[in-house]
Protein backbone atom coordinates (compact mmCIF):
# COMPACT_ATOMS: atom_id res chain seq x y z
CA UNK A 1 0.00 0.00 0.00
CA UNK A 2 1.06 3.66 -0.77
CA UNK A 3 3.23 4.88 2.30
CA UNK A 4 1.84 7.65 2.74
CA UNK A 5 -1.66 6.43 3.75
CA UNK A 6 -2.79 7.87 6.78
CA UNK A 7 -3.41 5.42 9.80
CA UNK A 8 -3.81 7.59 12.66
CA UNK A 9 -6.65 9.70 11.63
CA UNK A 10 -6.53 12.24 14.62
CA UNK A 11 -2.77 13.20 14.34
CA UNK A 12 -2.22 12.45 10.85
CA UNK A 13 0.58 9.57 11.29
CA UNK A 14 1.10 7.28 8.07
CA UNK A 15 2.25 4.09 7.26
CA UNK A 16 5.72 5.50 6.72
CA UNK A 17 5.80 7.03 9.82
CA UNK A 18 4.88 3.94 11.54
CA UNK A 19 7.31 1.59 9.61
CA UNK A 20 10.22 4.00 10.89
CA UNK A 21 9.49 3.73 14.63
CA UNK A 22 9.29 -0.12 14.39
CA UNK A 23 12.83 0.24 12.51
CA UNK A 24 13.86 1.99 15.36
CA UNK A 25 13.03 -0.69 17.54
CA UNK A 26 9.52 -0.03 18.49
CA UNK A 27 7.73 -3.51 19.36
CA UNK A 28 3.98 -2.37 20.84
CA UNK A 29 1.48 -0.10 20.22
CA UNK A 30 2.58 2.42 23.34
CA UNK A 31 6.28 2.53 21.63
CA UNK A 32 5.01 4.04 18.81
CA UNK A 33 2.89 6.12 20.35
CA UNK A 34 5.13 7.35 22.04
CA UNK A 35 7.83 7.94 18.99
CA UNK A 36 5.11 9.13 16.57
CA UNK A 37 2.04 10.74 18.61
CA UNK A 38 -0.06 8.07 16.75
CA UNK A 39 -3.08 7.31 19.14
CA UNK A 40 -2.76 11.03 20.90
CA UNK A 41 -5.56 13.23 18.85
CA UNK A 42 -9.07 13.33 20.72
CA UNK A 43 -10.09 9.52 19.58
CA UNK A 44 -7.26 8.04 22.10
CA UNK A 45 -6.50 5.44 19.68
CA UNK A 46 -9.56 3.96 19.30
CA UNK A 47 -9.74 3.44 15.80
CA UNK A 48 -5.79 2.80 14.42
CA UNK A 49 -4.99 0.68 17.49
CA UNK A 50 -5.19 -2.70 15.60
CA UNK A 51 -4.15 -1.19 12.41
CA UNK A 52 -0.68 -0.74 13.85
CA UNK A 53 -0.66 -4.07 16.09
CA UNK A 54 -1.51 -5.23 12.26
CA UNK A 55 1.32 -3.12 10.83
CA UNK A 56 3.85 -4.53 14.04
CA UNK A 57 3.28 -8.19 13.10
CA UNK A 58 3.34 -7.49 8.96
CA UNK A 59 6.75 -5.63 9.41
CA UNK A 60 8.29 -7.34 12.42
CA UNK A 61 6.63 -10.78 11.99
CA UNK A 62 5.77 -10.52 15.89
CA UNK A 63 2.64 -12.23 16.41
CA UNK A 64 -0.51 -10.43 17.19
CA UNK A 65 -0.56 -12.23 20.11
CA UNK A 66 2.44 -10.73 21.89
CA UNK A 67 1.59 -7.14 20.70
CA UNK A 68 -0.58 -5.75 23.68
CA UNK A 69 -3.20 -3.28 22.95
CA UNK A 70 -2.64 0.76 23.68
CA UNK A 71 -2.88 1.62 27.53
CA UNK A 72 -5.83 3.47 27.79
CA UNK A 73 -6.18 6.52 30.03
CA UNK A 74 -8.95 8.46 32.14
CA UNK A 75 -11.04 10.68 31.36
CA UNK A 76 -12.02 7.48 28.66
CA UNK A 77 -14.03 10.51 26.61
CA UNK A 78 -13.69 13.64 25.51
CA UNK A 79 -14.09 15.36 28.85
CA UNK A 80 -14.34 19.31 29.02
CA UNK A 81 -12.04 20.85 31.98
CA UNK A 82 -14.91 22.70 33.18
CA UNK A 83 -17.05 19.02 33.67
CA UNK A 84 -14.06 17.58 35.42
CA UNK A 85 -13.84 20.77 37.91
CA UNK A 86 -17.30 20.89 38.41
CA UNK A 87 -17.94 18.58 41.48
CA UNK A 88 -18.00 20.83 44.65
CA UNK A 89 -19.09 18.05 46.86
CA UNK A 90 -18.14 14.92 46.11
CA UNK A 91 -20.28 12.08 47.63
CA UNK A 92 -17.17 9.92 47.40
CA UNK A 93 -13.46 10.05 49.62
CA UNK A 94 -11.85 11.80 46.77
CA UNK A 95 -12.69 14.73 45.17
CA UNK A 96 -13.64 14.77 41.09
CA UNK A 97 -10.81 17.05 40.20
CA UNK A 98 -8.23 14.85 41.70
CA UNK A 99 -9.36 12.22 38.71
CA UNK A 100 -6.27 13.46 36.40
CA UNK A 101 -3.68 13.13 39.73
CA UNK A 102 -5.22 9.71 39.98
CA UNK A 103 -4.83 8.94 37.01
CA UNK A 104 -1.11 9.88 36.63
CA UNK A 105 -0.45 7.90 40.30
CA UNK A 106 -2.58 4.98 39.54
CA UNK A 107 -1.99 3.82 36.11
CA UNK A 108 1.79 3.13 35.70
CA UNK A 109 1.88 -0.69 35.74
CA UNK A 110 0.90 -2.74 33.25
CA UNK A 111 -1.95 -5.00 33.81
CA UNK A 112 -1.70 -7.59 31.02
CA UNK A 113 -0.44 -10.76 31.92
CA UNK A 114 3.19 -11.33 30.63
CA UNK B 1 -31.43 12.64 1.44
CA UNK B 2 -34.20 12.29 3.64
CA UNK B 3 -35.87 8.68 3.40
CA UNK B 4 -39.50 9.52 3.76
CA UNK B 5 -40.90 5.87 3.30
CA UNK B 6 -38.53 3.93 4.98
CA UNK B 7 -39.42 0.25 3.49
CA UNK B 8 -39.44 -1.31 6.81
CA UNK B 9 -39.96 1.12 9.57
CA UNK B 10 -43.32 2.43 10.44
CA UNK B 11 -44.20 5.87 9.15
CA UNK B 12 -43.37 8.49 11.95
CA UNK B 13 -43.29 12.27 11.34
CA UNK B 14 -41.47 13.93 13.40
CA UNK B 15 -41.61 17.60 14.29
CA UNK B 16 -39.36 19.15 11.60
CA UNK B 17 -37.20 21.92 12.80
CA UNK B 18 -34.76 24.62 11.75
CA UNK B 19 -30.90 24.83 12.20
CA UNK B 20 -28.44 27.45 11.28
CA UNK B 21 -24.93 26.42 9.54
CA UNK B 22 -22.78 28.94 9.11
CA UNK B 23 -25.46 31.60 8.60
CA UNK B 24 -27.43 29.34 6.32
CA UNK B 25 -30.95 28.13 7.47
CA UNK B 26 -31.46 23.77 7.01
CA UNK B 27 -34.43 21.66 7.76
CA UNK B 28 -34.14 18.63 9.53
CA UNK B 29 -36.42 16.45 11.95
CA UNK B 30 -36.70 16.37 15.40
CA UNK B 31 -34.48 12.76 16.86
CA UNK B 32 -32.29 12.74 14.32
CA UNK B 33 -28.32 13.99 15.28
CA UNK B 34 -26.57 16.94 14.59
CA UNK B 35 -24.44 14.63 12.47
CA UNK B 36 -27.61 13.13 10.16
CA UNK B 37 -29.44 16.33 10.12
CA UNK B 38 -25.95 17.99 7.74
CA UNK B 39 -26.05 14.27 5.66
CA UNK B 40 -29.72 14.96 4.87
CA UNK B 41 -29.08 18.12 3.69
CA UNK B 42 -25.95 16.59 1.99
CA UNK B 43 -23.50 18.44 3.70
CA UNK B 44 -21.01 15.85 4.26
CA UNK B 45 -17.82 17.53 4.58
CA UNK B 46 -17.56 18.41 8.63
CA UNK B 47 -14.37 20.02 8.58
CA UNK B 48 -11.25 19.43 8.06
CA UNK B 49 -7.60 17.96 9.91
CA UNK B 50 -5.56 20.03 11.98
CA UNK B 51 -2.41 18.84 10.04
CA UNK B 52 -2.94 18.08 6.50
CA UNK B 53 -6.14 20.38 5.93
CA UNK B 54 -7.94 17.47 4.73
CA UNK B 55 -11.72 17.05 4.08
CA UNK B 56 -13.34 14.92 7.24
CA UNK B 57 -16.90 13.94 7.82
CA UNK B 58 -18.81 11.36 9.53
CA UNK B 59 -16.75 8.05 10.08
CA UNK B 60 -18.33 5.60 13.03
CA UNK B 61 -21.59 7.66 14.00
CA UNK B 62 -20.77 6.17 17.45
CA UNK B 63 -19.14 8.59 19.27
CA UNK B 64 -15.76 7.24 18.85
CA UNK B 65 -13.45 8.87 16.53
CA UNK B 66 -14.39 12.21 16.70
CA UNK B 67 -14.40 13.13 13.09
CA UNK B 68 -17.72 14.83 13.87
CA UNK B 69 -16.33 17.75 15.96
CA UNK B 70 -17.96 21.31 15.31
CA UNK B 71 -18.96 23.85 17.37
CA UNK B 72 -22.92 23.50 18.46
CA UNK B 73 -24.40 26.77 20.23
CA UNK B 74 -20.99 28.31 20.99
CA UNK B 75 -19.65 25.20 22.44
CA UNK B 76 -16.32 23.94 20.10
CA UNK B 77 -15.62 20.42 19.51
CA UNK B 78 -18.95 18.31 20.43
CA UNK B 79 -19.30 15.08 18.73
CA UNK B 80 -21.94 15.94 16.24
CA UNK B 81 -23.04 11.89 16.13
CA UNK B 82 -23.96 11.92 19.04
CA UNK B 83 -25.63 15.64 19.78
CA UNK B 84 -29.50 15.60 18.89
CA UNK B 85 -30.66 18.39 16.39
CA UNK B 86 -32.87 21.29 18.19
CA UNK B 87 -35.01 23.86 16.44
CA UNK B 88 -32.44 26.74 16.26
CA UNK B 89 -29.65 25.65 16.52
CA UNK B 90 -26.56 27.22 15.54
CA UNK B 91 -23.86 24.74 13.60
CA UNK B 92 -20.30 25.73 12.69
CA UNK B 93 -18.24 23.47 10.62
CA UNK B 94 -14.71 22.63 12.66
CA UNK B 95 -12.63 24.36 10.12
CA UNK B 96 -9.94 25.38 12.19
CA UNK B 97 -8.63 25.74 15.80
CA UNK B 98 -11.08 27.93 18.17
CA UNK B 99 -9.32 31.12 18.65
CA UNK B 100 -8.34 30.90 22.32
CA UNK B 101 -7.00 34.75 22.37
CA UNK B 102 -10.41 35.62 21.32
CA UNK B 103 -12.49 38.25 23.80
CA UNK B 104 -15.45 36.15 24.17
CA UNK B 105 -14.55 34.38 27.35
CA UNK B 106 -14.09 38.64 28.86
CA UNK B 107 -10.25 37.59 28.27
CA UNK C 1 -25.58 8.31 43.39
CA UNK C 2 -25.63 4.50 45.23
CA UNK C 3 -27.06 1.95 43.27
CA UNK C 4 -27.29 -2.23 43.59
CA UNK C 5 -25.89 -2.99 40.32
CA UNK C 6 -24.52 -0.56 37.42
CA UNK C 7 -24.32 -1.44 34.11
CA UNK C 8 -21.88 0.30 31.85
CA UNK C 9 -24.10 -0.09 28.20
CA UNK C 10 -27.43 -0.01 27.93
CA UNK C 11 -27.46 -2.24 24.07
CA UNK C 12 -28.47 -6.07 24.26
CA UNK C 13 -26.14 -7.65 26.85
CA UNK C 14 -26.39 -3.76 29.38
CA UNK C 15 -30.68 -4.11 28.91
CA UNK C 16 -30.69 -8.07 28.97
CA UNK C 17 -28.36 -7.91 31.84
CA UNK C 18 -30.69 -5.98 33.94
CA UNK C 19 -33.39 -7.80 33.83
CA UNK C 20 -33.18 -10.56 36.06
CA UNK C 21 -32.04 -8.41 38.98
CA UNK C 22 -34.38 -5.76 38.51
CA UNK C 23 -37.07 -8.31 38.34
CA UNK C 24 -35.88 -9.68 41.38
CA UNK C 25 -35.98 -6.15 43.57
CA UNK C 26 -32.86 -4.96 42.96
CA UNK C 27 -32.17 -1.34 41.74
CA UNK C 28 -30.30 -1.34 38.68
CA UNK C 29 -29.05 1.78 37.22
CA UNK C 30 -27.68 1.76 33.14
CA UNK C 31 -25.97 4.12 31.20
CA UNK C 32 -24.97 4.52 28.14
CA UNK C 33 -23.49 7.69 26.24
CA UNK C 34 -26.02 7.77 23.80
CA UNK C 35 -29.03 9.68 23.98
CA UNK C 36 -31.16 6.57 23.85
CA UNK C 37 -30.94 2.76 24.37
CA UNK C 38 -30.84 -0.16 22.70
CA UNK C 39 -27.62 0.39 21.18
CA UNK C 40 -26.49 -1.15 17.39
CA UNK C 41 -29.99 -2.43 17.51
CA UNK C 42 -31.63 0.39 17.10
CA UNK C 43 -30.46 0.49 13.55
CA UNK C 44 -31.09 -3.33 12.93
CA UNK C 45 -33.82 -3.64 10.38
CA UNK C 46 -33.16 -7.35 9.87
CA UNK C 47 -34.36 -10.54 11.12
CA UNK C 48 -32.49 -12.27 14.00
CA UNK C 49 -32.72 -16.20 14.77
CA UNK C 50 -31.85 -18.07 17.38
CA UNK C 51 -32.76 -16.04 20.47
CA UNK C 52 -33.18 -17.03 24.03
CA UNK C 53 -36.42 -17.53 25.98
CA UNK C 54 -38.35 -15.33 25.92
CA UNK C 55 -37.42 -14.05 22.92
CA UNK C 56 -38.67 -15.30 18.95
CA UNK C 57 -37.28 -14.35 15.66
CA UNK C 58 -37.78 -10.51 15.35
CA UNK C 59 -36.23 -7.77 13.75
CA UNK C 60 -33.54 -5.83 15.82
CA UNK C 61 -35.60 -2.67 16.32
CA UNK C 62 -38.38 -4.47 17.53
CA UNK C 63 -36.16 -6.87 20.08
CA UNK C 64 -34.28 -3.39 21.25
CA UNK C 65 -38.20 -2.18 21.94
CA UNK C 66 -38.79 -5.28 23.95
CA UNK C 67 -35.74 -5.12 26.26
CA UNK C 68 -36.67 -1.96 27.52
CA UNK C 69 -39.98 -2.03 27.34
CA UNK C 70 -39.85 -4.96 29.91
CA UNK C 71 -37.51 -3.14 32.62
CA UNK C 72 -39.87 -0.65 32.74
CA UNK C 73 -42.38 -2.38 35.88
CA UNK C 74 -38.97 -2.79 37.85
CA UNK C 75 -36.34 -0.39 39.83
CA UNK C 76 -34.16 0.62 36.96
CA UNK C 77 -32.58 4.07 36.30
CA UNK C 78 -32.22 4.66 32.11
CA UNK C 79 -29.57 7.34 32.13
CA UNK C 80 -29.51 8.10 28.89
CA UNK C 81 -26.34 10.66 27.54
CA UNK C 82 -24.23 9.76 30.78
CA UNK C 83 -21.01 8.48 29.92
CA UNK C 84 -18.58 6.67 31.56
CA UNK C 85 -15.04 8.52 32.24
CA UNK C 86 -12.72 6.85 35.03
CA UNK C 87 -12.35 5.09 38.26
CA UNK C 88 -12.02 6.81 41.67
CA UNK C 89 -9.33 5.04 44.01
CA UNK C 90 -12.12 3.96 46.16
CA UNK C 91 -13.95 2.27 42.94
CA UNK C 92 -16.10 4.51 42.83
CA UNK C 93 -16.97 5.30 39.22
CA UNK C 94 -16.84 8.62 37.39
CA UNK C 95 -19.77 9.16 34.81
CA UNK C 96 -20.16 12.91 32.85
CA UNK C 97 -23.20 14.13 31.84
CA UNK C 98 -23.47 17.24 30.19
CA UNK C 99 -21.02 19.80 31.96
CA UNK C 100 -21.06 17.84 35.50
CA UNK C 101 -18.85 14.64 36.90
CA UNK C 102 -21.36 12.10 39.11
CA UNK C 103 -19.98 9.76 41.30
CA UNK C 104 -21.99 6.74 41.27
CA UNK C 105 -21.15 3.88 44.25
CA UNK C 106 -22.35 0.36 42.94
CA UNK C 107 -22.30 -2.93 44.55
CA UNK C 108 -21.73 -4.73 41.85
CA UNK C 109 -20.54 -3.62 38.11
CA UNK C 110 -21.39 -5.15 34.88
CA UNK C 111 -19.54 -3.82 31.61
CA UNK C 112 -21.35 -4.30 28.32
CA UNK C 113 -20.17 -1.49 26.01
CA UNK C 114 -19.83 -3.78 23.17
CA UNK C 115 -17.90 -3.90 20.11
CA UNK C 116 -16.44 -1.30 18.17
CA UNK C 117 -15.99 -1.46 14.35
CA UNK C 118 -12.96 -2.44 13.07
CA UNK C 119 -11.14 -0.07 10.67
CA UNK C 120 -9.72 -1.47 6.82
CA UNK C 121 -6.90 1.46 6.02
CA UNK C 122 -6.88 2.74 2.22
CA UNK C 123 -5.29 6.00 0.45
CA UNK C 124 -8.79 8.60 0.81
CA UNK C 125 -9.87 6.51 3.70
CA UNK C 126 -10.08 9.79 5.24
CA UNK C 127 -12.51 11.82 2.88
CA UNK C 128 -16.12 12.28 3.50
CA UNK C 129 -18.29 9.50 2.52
CA UNK C 130 -16.27 6.95 3.61
CA UNK C 131 -17.85 5.62 6.53
CA UNK C 132 -17.95 2.38 9.00
CA UNK C 133 -21.18 -0.12 7.73
CA UNK C 134 -22.31 0.47 11.31
CA UNK C 135 -22.71 4.08 10.41
CA UNK C 136 -24.29 3.62 6.98
CA UNK C 137 -26.79 1.84 9.39
CA UNK C 138 -27.10 4.17 11.86
CA UNK C 139 -28.11 6.77 9.05
CA UNK C 140 -30.40 5.19 7.76
CA UNK C 141 -32.39 2.81 9.77
CA UNK C 142 -32.29 5.26 13.16
CA UNK C 143 -31.77 8.76 11.52
CA UNK C 144 -33.62 7.97 8.22
CA UNK C 145 -30.74 9.46 6.11
CA UNK C 146 -29.62 8.18 3.02
CA UNK C 147 -25.83 7.65 3.74
CA UNK C 148 -25.32 7.94 -0.03
CA UNK C 149 -26.53 7.14 -3.81
CA UNK C 150 -24.11 4.90 -4.84
CA UNK C 151 -21.78 2.81 -2.37
CA UNK C 152 -19.28 0.15 -2.59
CA UNK C 153 -18.76 -1.78 0.89
CA UNK C 154 -14.98 -2.65 1.90
CA UNK C 155 -15.12 -6.17 3.55
CA UNK C 156 -17.80 -9.15 3.09
CA UNK C 157 -19.10 -10.48 6.86
CA UNK C 158 -22.56 -11.09 7.75
CA UNK C 159 -23.17 -7.68 8.96
CA UNK C 160 -21.72 -6.37 5.34
CA UNK C 161 -24.39 -8.05 3.46
CA UNK C 162 -27.36 -7.28 5.78
CA UNK C 163 -26.86 -3.90 5.06
CA UNK C 164 -25.86 -4.00 1.75
CA UNK C 165 -29.81 -5.68 1.34
CA UNK C 166 -30.80 -2.34 3.21
CA UNK C 167 -29.19 -0.24 1.22
CA UNK C 168 -30.95 -1.27 -1.91
CA UNK C 169 -34.32 -1.04 0.12
CA UNK C 170 -33.79 2.45 0.74
CA UNK C 171 -32.71 3.10 -2.86
CA UNK C 172 -28.66 2.79 -2.92
CA UNK C 173 -27.12 1.32 -5.67
CA UNK C 174 -24.44 -0.91 -4.56
CA UNK C 175 -21.87 -1.18 -7.24
CA UNK C 176 -20.07 -4.17 -5.67
CA UNK C 177 -18.37 -5.57 -2.52
CA UNK C 178 -14.34 -5.95 -1.87
CA UNK C 179 -13.06 -8.82 -0.33
CA UNK C 180 -9.16 -9.15 -0.01
CA UNK C 181 -9.57 -13.08 0.64
CA UNK C 182 -10.22 -15.29 -2.05
CA UNK C 183 -13.66 -16.14 -0.71
CA UNK C 184 -16.60 -14.00 0.87
CA UNK C 185 -16.44 -14.23 4.84
CA UNK C 186 -20.39 -14.88 4.54
CA UNK C 187 -21.81 -18.33 5.72
CA UNK C 188 -24.76 -18.30 5.78
CA UNK C 189 -26.49 -20.30 2.45
CA UNK C 190 -29.85 -18.85 2.93
CA UNK C 191 -28.08 -15.51 2.64
CA UNK C 192 -25.24 -16.10 -0.05
CA UNK C 193 -28.00 -16.94 -1.89
CA UNK C 194 -30.20 -14.13 -1.27
CA UNK C 195 -27.05 -11.70 -2.00
CA UNK C 196 -26.53 -14.17 -5.47
CA UNK C 197 -30.39 -12.18 -6.07
CA UNK C 198 -29.45 -9.18 -5.78
CA UNK C 199 -27.08 -9.03 -9.12
CA UNK C 200 -24.12 -7.15 -7.04
CA UNK C 201 -20.60 -7.89 -8.09
CA UNK C 202 -17.90 -9.77 -5.66
CA UNK C 203 -14.58 -8.66 -5.75
CA UNK C 204 -12.87 -11.40 -4.50
CA UNK C 205 -8.81 -11.13 -4.45
CA UNK C 206 -9.39 -7.43 -4.52
CA UNK C 207 -8.77 -4.50 -2.44
CA UNK C 208 -9.28 -0.48 -2.73
CA UNK C 209 -6.05 0.95 -4.07
CA UNK C 210 -7.60 5.02 -3.87
CA UNK C 211 -10.38 6.94 -3.18
CA UNK C 212 -10.46 10.46 -4.65
CA UNK C 213 -12.63 13.36 -4.44
CA UNK C 214 -12.69 16.77 -4.10
CA UNK C 215 -14.14 17.56 -0.13
CA UNK C 216 -16.27 13.97 -0.51
CA UNK C 217 -15.52 10.59 -1.99
CA UNK C 218 -16.17 10.38 -5.76
CA UNK C 219 -14.45 7.76 -7.06
CA UNK C 220 -13.34 5.14 -6.17
CA UNK C 221 -9.90 2.77 -7.80
CA UNK C 222 -10.19 -0.92 -6.76
CA UNK C 223 -7.24 -3.74 -7.51
CA UNK C 224 -7.32 -7.30 -8.63
CA UNK C 225 -5.12 -9.23 -9.46
CA UNK C 226 -2.50 -6.55 -11.57
CA UNK C 227 -5.84 -5.54 -12.84
CA UNK C 228 -8.03 -2.21 -12.25
CA UNK C 229 -11.57 -1.57 -11.85
CA UNK C 230 -12.73 2.45 -11.34
CA UNK C 231 -16.17 3.33 -9.93
CA UNK C 232 -17.65 6.23 -9.31
CA UNK C 233 -19.23 6.26 -5.93
CA UNK C 234 -20.08 8.54 -3.03
CA UNK C 235 -20.23 6.18 0.13
CA UNK C 236 -17.47 3.56 0.86
CA UNK C 237 -18.62 1.15 3.51
CA UNK C 238 -15.73 0.04 5.98
CA UNK C 239 -17.02 -3.43 7.16
CA UNK C 240 -14.10 -4.71 9.20
CA UNK C 241 -15.56 -6.88 11.52
CA UNK C 242 -15.88 -6.02 15.27
CA UNK C 243 -13.52 -5.94 18.55
CA UNK C 244 -14.46 -6.10 21.75
CA UNK C 245 -14.15 -2.72 23.58
CA UNK C 246 -11.34 -2.85 25.99
CA UNK C 247 -10.97 0.74 27.61
CA UNK C 248 -13.47 0.43 30.68
CA UNK C 249 -11.73 -3.17 31.80
CA UNK C 250 -8.16 -1.39 31.72
CA UNK C 251 -10.12 1.40 33.59
CA UNK C 252 -11.18 -1.38 36.39
CA UNK C 253 -7.76 -3.03 36.37
CA UNK C 254 -9.32 -6.12 34.98
CA UNK C 255 -6.74 -8.47 33.19
CA UNK C 256 -6.75 -9.09 29.39
CA UNK C 257 -6.19 -11.97 27.15
CA UNK C 258 -5.72 -12.52 23.58
CA UNK C 259 -8.05 -15.22 22.22
CA UNK C 260 -8.30 -15.00 18.52
CA UNK C 261 -11.57 -16.55 17.77
CA UNK C 262 -13.28 -14.44 20.63
CA UNK C 263 -11.87 -11.37 18.67
CA UNK C 264 -8.75 -10.02 19.55
CA UNK C 265 -7.91 -9.05 23.24
CA UNK C 266 -10.62 -9.47 25.49
CA UNK C 267 -10.85 -9.34 29.37
CA UNK C 268 -10.35 -12.59 31.50
CA UNK C 269 -13.31 -13.78 32.79
CA UNK C 270 -15.19 -16.77 34.67
CA UNK C 271 -17.24 -18.82 34.44
CA UNK C 272 -19.92 -16.42 35.96
CA UNK C 273 -18.41 -13.76 33.62
CA UNK C 274 -16.87 -12.28 36.54
CA UNK C 275 -13.52 -10.73 35.83
CA UNK C 276 -10.01 -10.40 37.70
CA UNK C 277 -11.23 -7.27 39.25
CA UNK C 278 -14.05 -8.95 41.80
CA UNK C 279 -16.71 -6.05 41.34
CA UNK C 280 -16.64 -6.35 37.86
CA UNK C 281 -18.46 -8.79 35.45
CA UNK C 282 -18.47 -8.40 31.85
CA UNK C 283 -21.43 -9.17 29.41
CA UNK C 284 -22.17 -9.19 25.58
CA UNK C 285 -20.00 -8.48 22.97
CA UNK C 286 -17.52 -6.86 25.59
CA UNK C 287 -16.81 -10.60 26.80
CA UNK C 288 -15.52 -11.65 22.73
CA UNK C 289 -17.38 -10.98 19.70
CA UNK C 290 -20.96 -13.65 19.42
CA UNK C 291 -24.33 -13.39 18.00
CA UNK C 292 -27.21 -11.60 19.15
CA UNK C 293 -28.32 -14.46 20.97
CA UNK C 294 -24.91 -15.03 22.44
CA UNK C 295 -25.33 -11.65 23.48
CA UNK C 296 -28.22 -11.67 25.29
CA UNK C 297 -28.06 -15.38 26.67
CA UNK C 298 -23.97 -14.08 28.52
CA UNK C 299 -26.29 -10.74 29.12
CA UNK C 300 -28.52 -13.11 31.23
CA UNK C 301 -25.83 -14.86 32.62
CA UNK C 302 -23.98 -12.25 34.12
CA UNK C 303 -27.16 -10.69 36.25
CA UNK C 304 -28.05 -14.00 37.86
CA UNK C 305 -24.33 -13.95 38.48
CA UNK C 306 -24.30 -10.93 39.95
CA UNK C 307 -27.60 -11.54 42.01
CA UNK C 308 -26.22 -14.80 43.59
CA UNK C 309 -22.79 -12.51 44.41
CA UNK C 310 -24.55 -10.27 46.34
CA UNK C 311 -27.05 -13.26 48.02
CA UNK C 312 -30.17 -12.63 46.63
CA UNK C 313 -30.49 -16.09 44.82
CA UNK C 314 -29.77 -18.68 47.01
CA UNK C 315 -26.63 -20.65 46.17
CA UNK C 316 -28.64 -23.83 44.96
CA UNK C 317 -30.85 -21.84 43.12
CA UNK C 318 -28.06 -19.89 41.57
CA UNK C 319 -26.43 -22.97 40.45
CA UNK C 320 -29.86 -24.41 38.89
CA UNK C 321 -30.61 -20.77 36.57
CA UNK C 322 -26.57 -20.87 35.46
CA UNK C 323 -26.39 -24.59 34.10
CA UNK C 324 -29.62 -24.21 32.66
CA UNK C 325 -28.73 -20.81 30.77
CA UNK C 326 -25.08 -22.01 30.01
CA UNK C 327 -26.74 -25.08 28.72
CA UNK C 328 -28.80 -22.46 26.62
CA UNK C 329 -25.76 -20.73 25.46
CA UNK C 330 -24.66 -24.38 24.29
CA UNK C 331 -27.92 -24.92 22.39
CA UNK C 332 -27.78 -20.81 20.71
CA UNK C 333 -24.11 -20.36 20.35
CA UNK C 334 -22.35 -23.38 20.76
CA UNK C 335 -24.43 -24.60 18.00
CA UNK C 336 -24.62 -21.20 15.78
CA UNK C 337 -21.09 -20.34 16.34
CA UNK C 338 -18.91 -23.86 17.69
CA UNK C 339 -15.48 -21.91 17.35
CA UNK C 340 -16.61 -18.97 19.79
CA UNK C 341 -18.29 -21.17 22.07
CA UNK C 342 -15.10 -23.58 22.21
CA UNK C 343 -12.93 -20.64 22.46
CA UNK C 344 -14.92 -19.06 25.10
CA UNK C 345 -14.86 -22.19 27.47
CA UNK C 346 -11.07 -22.83 26.98
CA UNK C 347 -10.65 -18.95 27.60
CA UNK C 348 -12.74 -19.63 30.97
CA UNK C 349 -10.67 -22.86 31.84
CA UNK C 350 -7.48 -20.95 31.65
CA UNK C 351 -8.76 -18.16 33.53
CA UNK C 352 -9.42 -20.20 36.27
CA UNK C 353 -6.20 -22.42 35.97
CA UNK C 354 -4.54 -18.57 36.61
CA UNK C 355 -6.50 -18.17 39.25
CA UNK C 356 -6.28 -21.56 41.04
CA UNK C 357 -1.82 -20.73 40.62
CA UNK C 358 -2.10 -17.72 41.86
CA UNK C 359 -4.07 -19.27 45.25
CA UNK C 360 -1.86 -21.78 45.90
CA UNK C 361 1.33 -19.76 45.49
Amino acid sequence: MDQSTIVCRCEEINIDEIETAIKMGAETFDDIKRLTRCGMGPCQAKVCMNLVRQLIYDYAGKPLSDIPPARLRMPLKVTRMETLASNDSPSSSSSVISVFNESASNQGGDIREK
Amino acid sequence: MQIINHPVLEDTVNDEITFHLDGKSFKAYKGQTVAAALMANDIKKFGHSRKLQKSRGLYCANGRCCNCFMTIDGLDHVLACMTLVEDNMRISLNNSDPDIRSDRDGN
Amino acid sequence: METDVLIIGGGPAGLNAAFEPASNGMNVTIIDESFSFGGQLRSQTQYFDHLPRPFNRERGTNLSRKLIDRLLPFDVDFLPQHTFVGKYKDGTIGVSHKNEVIPINAKKVIIATGAAEEAIMFPGWTLPGVMTIGAAQILMNRDRVMPGKDAIIVGSNEFAFDVVQQLKDVGANVHGIVESDSQMRLQNSQKIEAFKNLGIPLYVNASITEAQGKGKVEKVFLGRNGEKINLDVDLICIAGGLMSILEPFEIMDCKLVYNQALGGWIPEYDKHFETSNQSTYVAGNAAGITSIGGILTTGELTGVSVMASLGVLKSEEAAERKRDLWHQLYQIEGIQRPDTYHARLAAIKDFNTSKDRTLTK
